[in-house]
């Protein structure tokens, strides 16, 4: 059996510095998700993935699947199972879910992910942060916490390709822009390109806003076999087309290059095979803005310009809407926040809206869109390719 | 020691809280390696069928599955490519602000991402050498039958040569 997949319903709660706990935010995204399209109801989710890599460390709770299933309705009956992959745990979620409904394993999942990492002394996420990298040799020098890993690959992108701290300012300054419009964002309030210049330095050359924040919050999203999408959504249909995930290295002594992402490029290329698209086809992308140099160099590496352009390309508004690729028109990681399960299914929450036609912010005709993470100490690429055609 | 909020953890050693590895041999097959450094010595393991050199050290070579691995030493002193130096958002347990970072090149071996102790903010610039720095840190009481034994481990940064 190989079947086509649909993504056919998704809602996220509000992201931020949030009142209330991990059950909370998950009963609060899958509503969104319900609300959504609600033509879907729990009885006929036979799935369920839950996206969350934080859940033992701040909320002390494994075997997380049956007590989110539990609290949203759900009784799946072919999966029901938890997925980490820390900053990409969602869109892992996804391409699991996707692989099931393809192979026939089952008809409809939801994938759910969200974080609760704010925790009543903020010492400890900040601490646990030492688990998401090589724990015993990377985090054990003071490297858990990412800043100073993107901002050694922002001095040396400077130093081979001259980026200039103007480009990644203007990465924040467009992603913040975008976030405005984004009702469930962390930050709803635009930033100059003055006062992302002069902001506090964190680890030079990066400085407040080149970081996206600690953030609280869910997201759901539905997949569906073709068939029962078209029974059970009344929108246009948006397929994933293909995906890609690699990994080359985890600790940071066997990183390749810092500059260029080769599991990114592995990722992208099968991603890109799969869909029997190119770089050039992709009208809409959430790359993973966890830092702004990150964005830069994800232009490069998914070949929307060439190697060591990526700071020009935004400087020339390659990225904003009526550029070449639109990317996180929705605010991205810098705008809307980053509870690490949740920002893969955030990204195809948006895709899917742009491919439907009611984004908040449409990219006219946009046809086919992508997503992109990477997680843990630059360690992994994912990436997925979403259509209006399978 | 006292733990607020759960006072029934008070005195408790919390492995899952710890930044360090553990170090004994009952926890950690490659617990030579914190013996070399005790040494001064910064050591692998070297694959006697192969001939690679994986790091971090282990029991299994990645490349050809031989079990077959001797500790060899490495260099000591590397060569800075460049510096990083975080003002804010230090983690606890790594000092007051700057936490200095270098990528070094360990003389081709590998290429490291470490702390920097012993420097002062603006001090170090690419092409300075720096040389392996080792320091005690706490030791961890463990459970061996009905006793707690305290077993001492170190671990290691880089510093200025000077
Ligand atoms: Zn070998």
């Amino acid at each position: 059996m190989d079947r086509n997949v649909c993504v056919i319903a998704g809602g996220m709660s509000k992201w931020g510095v949030r009142e209330g706990s991990q059950r909370d935010f998950f009963q609060e995204a899958a509503k969104a998700c319900y609300d959504d399209n609600p033509l879907v109801k729990p009885k006929d989710i036979d799935g369920l993935l839950v996206a969350s890599a934080y859940t033992e460390r701040t909320s002390y709770q494994t075997h997380l699947a049956p007590l989110v299933a539990e609290y949203i309705g759900v009784k799946p009956k072919n999966v029901c199972a938890r997925v980490e992959l820390l900053c990409a745990s969602g869109s892992s979620a996804i391409i699991l879910a996707f692989a099931m409904i393809k192979s026939g394993q089952a008809d409809v999942v939801m994938v759910t992910g969200g974080e609760k990492l704010y925790t009543p002394q903020k010492w400890e996420v900040f601490y646990s942060e030492l688990a998401s990298v090589d724990h015993d040799w990377d985090g054990s020098q003071g490297l858990g916490l990412p800043p100073p890993v993107f901002a050694m690959v922002a001095k040396q992108h400077m130093k081979q390709y001259g980026t200039k701290k103007e480009h990644l300012a203007q990465v924040s300054v467009k992603n913040r822009r975008n976030a405005v419009h984004n009702p469930n964002a962390q930050f709803r309030k635009a930033i100059t390109m003055e006062e992302a210049m002069a902001a506090r330095m964190i680890v030079p050359p990066l400085t407040l806003f080149d970081c996206c924040p600690i953030t609280d919050g869910a997201a759901a999203i539905i997949l569906a076999a073709e068939e029962k999408a078209k029974e059970l959504t009344d929108r246009p249909l948006v397929y994933i087309r293909g995906t890609g995930q690699a990994s080359v290295n985890n600790m940071s002594a066997n990183m390749p290059t810092w500059t260029t992402w080769e599991a990114l490029k592995i990722a992208a290329k099968q991603a890109y095979t799969k869909s029997r698209v190119e770089p050039k086809d992709i009208d809409v992308a959430m790359t993973h803005d966890c830092f702004t140099i990150s964005e830069i160099i994800e232009m490069e590496d998914l070949g929307f310009c060439e190697k060591g352009e990526g700071g020009p390309f935004v400087a020339d508004g390659q990225t904003d809407f009526g550029g070449k690729v639109p990317v996180n028109t929705d605010g991205g990681l810098l705008g809307c926040g980053h509870p690490f399960g949740g920002t893969g299914i955030r990204q195809g929450i948006e895709v899917m809206k742009q491919l439907r036609g009611d984004a908040a912010q449409q990219v006219p005709n946009a046809a086919i869109g992508l997503t992109h993470n990477l997680s843990g100490f630059i360690a992994a690429h994912t990436v997925v390719i979403y259509g209006r055609e399978p | 020691m006292s733990t607020p909020g759960i006072s029934v953890l008070d005195g408790k050693y919390m492995v899952t809280m710890d930044m360090f590895p553990q170090q004994s041999r009952e926890f950690n097959q490659i617990y030579p390696f914190f013996e070399h450094l005790k040494e001064g010595r910064f050591t692998t393991t070297k694959c006697r069928e192969c001939g690679a050199e994986p790091f971090p050290p282990r029991v299994l070579c990645p490349e050809c599955l031989s079990t077959n691995l001797d500790w060899i030493d490495w260099p000591t002193v590397g060569t800075v490519v460049e510096v990083t130096e975080e003002v804010v958002g230090v983690p606890l347990g790594f000092g007051k602000p700057p936490l200095v970072h270098a990528l070094v090149d360990l003389q081709g071996k590998r290429t490291f991402f470490v702390r920097i102790i012993n420097c002062r903010e603006g001090e170090l610039k690419p092409g300075d050498q720096v040389k392996l720095a080792v320091f005690d840190i706490d030791p961890v009481p463990q459970e061996m039958g009905r006793e707690v034994v305290m077993v001492p481990r170190v671990f290691y940064a880089f510093e200025p040569v000077k």
